[in-house]
């Protein structure tokens, strides 16, 4: 009867030690989790942004490729002409 | 009207309504960056690079971008390859990739977008002109090669053409120099680079150049190897609207 008692002590002891190795693990990756979503570098908290340029410029340039300028009949002499370079 | 004239990218620069020196800034800047003369420009370090990945700065990758843009637009004939491999140059933001040995020939684009920028230093009227490829901020008359004048209201205008430099166009196609039936072709555009891009497509087409800028309604007057004169509808329209 004894035996059975230090066994059954060793067993809850054993238990006990489990039960707070493993909470203490939970308890370190959740901290450890949490602080990389709000600390890590590759973690992004906003909407990653291209690092070219901007998607309205290169509309703007795509849209203004083939379109024509505005021209009239010359009224004064020219200061400047235009030629092949 | 206040004219200012300097040299820089090899040519002729005029200013009028601009600080000369900032415009030259400017030019400066540009040249630095994508001259194929100057050893150190980021553009000969780029082609000289062997590896196939290169980080580039962000007016290259800006550039590089719109030398893509136009590439597409226009089905290679303005090509920054120059040997219709355009299509291999990929841009992912400033990391640029293609097969070592391509070469990047950004002239197609660098002067007339420097042009542009050069325009927007214009603080109430005035044009910036490189070459011939020039760039206005309120109405400005500008001389035609062969005579005449036209008031470019808006954008700019540009000229290209066998007449300044011999045979200087190569055609991608071929790879050889063009043997369009044009001596010049001047178009206008809603921009520098938007007039010299239609001008060199339009010269490099050959026959087909009237047809191709009267899908667009763009301006164009074109200058035969001997001499005849040959106006895009938008052209004719314009110049007989008064």
């Amino acid at each position: 009867m004894a035996n059975d008692s230090r066994i059954d002590r060793a067993r809850a002891r054993a238990r006990s030690a489990k039960a707070v190795i493993a909470s203490g693990t939970l308890l370190i990756f959740g901290v450890a989790f949490v602080g990389a979503k709000i600390h890590a570098p590759g973690h992004p908290k906003g909407k990653p942004k291209p690092l070219g340029a901007p998607q309205s410029f290169k509309r703007a340039v795509k849209q203004s490729i083939a379109q024509g300028g505005v021209v009239q009949p010359a009224i004064q002499p020219p200061p400047v002409g235009t030629a092949t370079s | 009207m206040n004219v200012e004239r300097f040299e820089a990218m090899g040519c002729e620069i005029v200013v009028s309504g601009a600080e000369p020196a900032a415009v030259a800034a400017v030019f400066e800047e540009w040249e630095a960056a994508f001259s194929l003369f100057r050893p150190d420009s980021e553009l000969s370090r780029v082609n000289r690079s062997t590896g196939s990945v290169v980080a580039v700065s962000p007016l290259f990758a800006r550039t590089l971008q719109v030398a893509l843009d136009v590439a597409a637009e226009t089905d290679g004939l303005v090509d920054p390859t120059l040997c219709g491999r355009w299509g291999e140059v990929r841009l992912a933001g400033r990391v640029l990739s293609r097969f070592p040995g391509v070469a990047l020939d950004l002239n197609g684009v660098v002067k007339s977008l420097a042009v542009d920028a050069s325009a927007e230093l214009i603080s109430d009227e005035g044009f910036v002109s490189a070459g011939g490829d020039i760039a206005v901020r309120g109405p400005v008359d500008v001389a035609l090669p062969h005579g005449g004048a036209i008031r470019v209201v808006e954008g700019g205008v540009a000229t290209s053409g066998t007449a300044s430099r011999g045979q200087h166009l190569v055609d991608p196609r071929t790879g050889e120099p063009s043997d369009s039936p044009w001596e010049q072709v001047t178009a206008s555009g809603s921009s520098c680079l938007a007039a010299d891009v239609a001008a060199k497509v339009a010269f490099l087409l050959g026959a087909d150049g009237p047809a191709w800028l009267d899908d667009r309604e763009i301006a164009g007057r074109f200058v035969a190897r001997d001499g005849a004169i040959v106006e895009s509808a938008a052209w004719r329209g314009a110049l007989a609207c008064t």
